[in-house]
């Protein structure tokens, strides 16, 4: 599957109900080392409720300055959360389909371990 | 930052990359620091579109990096096939951070089968195209 | 001594490097038509140059990536590719007039009809880009414009009524024979001119053609706090010579002979000879750098290899789109459109084309990730955000007043 194909579809709950777009795919490298970096396994989509175009991912990070455009672009981002692989139930052309009971995690990058 | 009703991630063991965020878009450079080309695109390994996904099915992985006339198709919408996509394998890479970096020479990849055509049929035909200015 | 000479080297290249034919051209409108009024918009256009070049310069020494790789990548493939459209296309009209510059001067200096002298200009530019090391390129052509000096030489030559001058520039208002849109569209003229966008994408990939790092950023912070505003008192003078000479007779500017025309009554024949050599090099000079600019934005956007210090062959697709360009320049000059409309055109369109560059700039000088401690100081911040709005309000602006004032007539 290509990436760009999924960027910016409807994500659905497990009863058709919209619940925003998917504006990113996180990956994790904690797959089968290769010789350079590890595979990078898929973990799950960030849905943003508002805005396709995750720009600039101002709502993951800690980035504050410059003042007026990281507001802004945190609350066009507002309410943004991360599904994992294991609650996706549908890949579709034109949709995600979630299972029932799938959990909202928080998006936010810093809390985790970046291993710069 | 986490917003309240959300539940934090827990840690996971091993390097975060968010597509859009570190990946889309970045310069990619060979192990000498050439550059490449842009990552236009990724190509992961699933899952099969319109089918349902049975509980337990391993992640995908990515498989690759993609570059050319994709990059049109991701601004402007529909799919190149198959064969034409330009391919730049992940096990390629040696590190990601503001760029994406090789870990072997640009020479052999087909991603820069463009540069070296316009290299060879015309740069190097005008006189004093292979002299090094420095 | 040896670090002095370096720094007054980096100085005087950028005082003689800051004019190029939308400067010559805009101020000697601006002064025969309007005396002194606007002379302000050339102090808020160095500031806003200084405050640009700044940042790009501080982003390419910190993380090596120049600009317009930063801008694919903040704003992402569709924004970025409107961005490069318009920014490639305005790029190509400066490229157009400032060749274009080039040839008029020389006509000047010899008589010889100016479209003769299209194709050689292009040749001289594309051997220089070809073959001549960037920084002996920069130095060469930045030392010559220094004779653009010979301006404010002339302007004192002529005794102007200081007074009068003085009155105008800091009491500015609406000349009787102007109207408020006209005094508006020239002041976005005069803007966009003093901060066309190739001198950004010029300046950062040139720092990273210059291998620079974070050490070289007193340097060059040096060179660009000192040396763009004394560029800017060279507009200045520019406007004042035809304030005091064209104004009064009522002469507009419609050719570079009008331009040049109160050096030659001020300080004479030896005073015409350095005007024109400086013409010629600043023209020429500043046709390099656009041109190296388009190539520069395409090879950044693209992600192809890019740079003077690589050997062509190392860098096909960039030195190729650059010969396509220049042929496109002597196209359109071959149909002999006037040079001198091209570049009215080009300087209100660079003013339009200003918000798309600088805010993927303001935004990446801010990110941890790629400037690691050399950050926006707070200061840095609030001044970038006001010129944000200045920005954004001269991109407005101008195609209405265009609209109105028939593009300033």
């Amino acid at each position: 599957m290509i990436l760009g194909d999924l960027l910016g579809i409807p994500v659905l709950d497990s009863d058709g109900g919209r619940l925003g777009k998917a504006a990113d795919v996180r990956f994790v490298l904690d797959g089968a080392p290769h010789q350079l970096m590890s595979e990078a396994r898929m973990l799950g989509i960030v849905v943003s409720p508002h805005s396709a175009a995750s720009f600039l991912g101002y709502e993951r990070t800690n980035l504050t300055q410059p003042w007026p455009l990281a507001y802004l672009l945190q609350w066009r981002h507002r309410g943004s959360f991360l599904v994992l692989w294991e609650d996706i139930a549908l890949i579709r052309k034109d949709a995600v389909r979630l299972r029932p009971g799938f959990t909202r995690y928080s998006p936010a990058l810093e809390d985790l371990d970046q291993g710069h | 930052m986490t917003s309240p009703g959300l539940v934090p991630l827990p840690p996971v063991p091993g390097r975060i990359l968010d597509a859009q965020l570190h990946l889309l878009d970045r310069q990619v450079l060979d192990h000498d620091g050439v550059p490449v080309t842009t990552v236009d695109d990724l190509e992961l390994s699933g899952p099969d579109i319109g089918a349902e996904i049975p509980q337990g099915t391993p992640a995908p992985v990515l498989d690759a990096l993609l570059t050319g006339p994709v990059l049109g198709t991701r601004i402007f919408g529909g799919r190149p096939p198959q064969s034409r996509l330009i391919r730049i394998p992940w096990k390629d890479v040696a590190d990601v951070g503001v760029v994406v970096r090789l870990g072997v020479g640009g020479e052999g990849l087909d991603a820069s089968w463009v540069e070296r055509w316009v290299r060879d049929r015309i740069i190097a035909r005008i006189p004093g195209g292979r002299h090094d200015p420095r | 001594m040896k670090r002095l000479l370096g720094v007054a080297l980096g100085v005087l290249t950028a005082i003689g490097g800051f004019v190029d034919i939308g400067d010559l051209v805009t101020n000697a409108v601006v002064g025969s038509r309007f005396g002194l009024s606007l002379v302000w918009v050339v102090g808020v256009g160095v500031l806003g140059i200084c405050l640009f070049a700044n940042m790009s310069g501080r982003v390419a020494a910190a993380s090596g990536r120049a600009t317009f790789e930063v801008i694919r990548e903040r704003l992402g493939p569709r924004a970025g590719l409107a961005n490069l459209s318009a920014s490639f296309l305005i790029n190509l009209m400066t490229v157009t007039a400032e060749i274009g510059g080039v040839a008029l001067a020389l006509q000047l200096a010899s008589s010889v009809h100016y479209l003769l002298w299209i194709p050689v200009a292009a040749v001289a530019v594309w051997l220089v880009i070809w073959r001549v090391k960037f920084s002996i390129m920069e130095n060469v052509t930045g030392l010559l414009g220094l004779t653009l000096i010979v301006f404010a030489v002339a302007l004192f030559l002529l005794k102007p009524d200081w007074g009068v001058l003085a009155g105008q520039a800091l009491a500015p208002a609406v000349p009787a024979e102007e109207t408020a849109p006209t005094y508006w569209y020239f002041a976005i003229a005069l803007f966009g001119a003093a901060m066309t966008p190739y001198e950004v994408f010029f300046f950062s990939s040139g720092a990273v053609e210059e291998g620079w790092t974070v050490k070289d950023l007193v340097q060059s912070r040096i060179n660009v706090l000192v040396g763009f505003p004394l560029g800017g008192l060279l507009s200045v003078a520019i406007a004042g010579c035809a304030a005091v000479v064209l104004l009064p007779a009522g002469i507009s500017v419609t050719s570079l002979s009008q331009v040049i025309l109160p050096v030659a009554e001020g300080a004479g024949k030896l005073g015409l000879a350095f005007v024109l050599v400086g013409v010629v090099a600043a023209t020429f000079g500043a046709a390099l750098e656009t041109t190296l600019s388009s190539g520069y934005t395409l090879a950044q956007f693209f992600g192809w290899s890019w740079g003077k210090f690589r050997r062509p062959a190392q860098a096909a697709r960039f030195h190729l789109a650059m010969i396509i360009c220049m042929l496109v320049g002597i196209g359109v000059l071959a149909t002999g459109v006037d040079p001198v409309l091209v570049t009215e055109y080009s300087v209100v369109f660079s003013a339009i084309a200003l918000p798309l560059t600088y805010l993927p700039i303001l935004i990446v000088s801010n990110d941890p990730q790629y400037m690691g401690k050399h950050v926006n100081g707070r200061a840095v911040n609030v001044l970038a955000m006001v010129y944000l709005v200045i920005i954004l309000v001269a991109s407005v602006a101008a195609i209405p007043l265009m609209i109105v004032t028939g593009a300033g007539a």
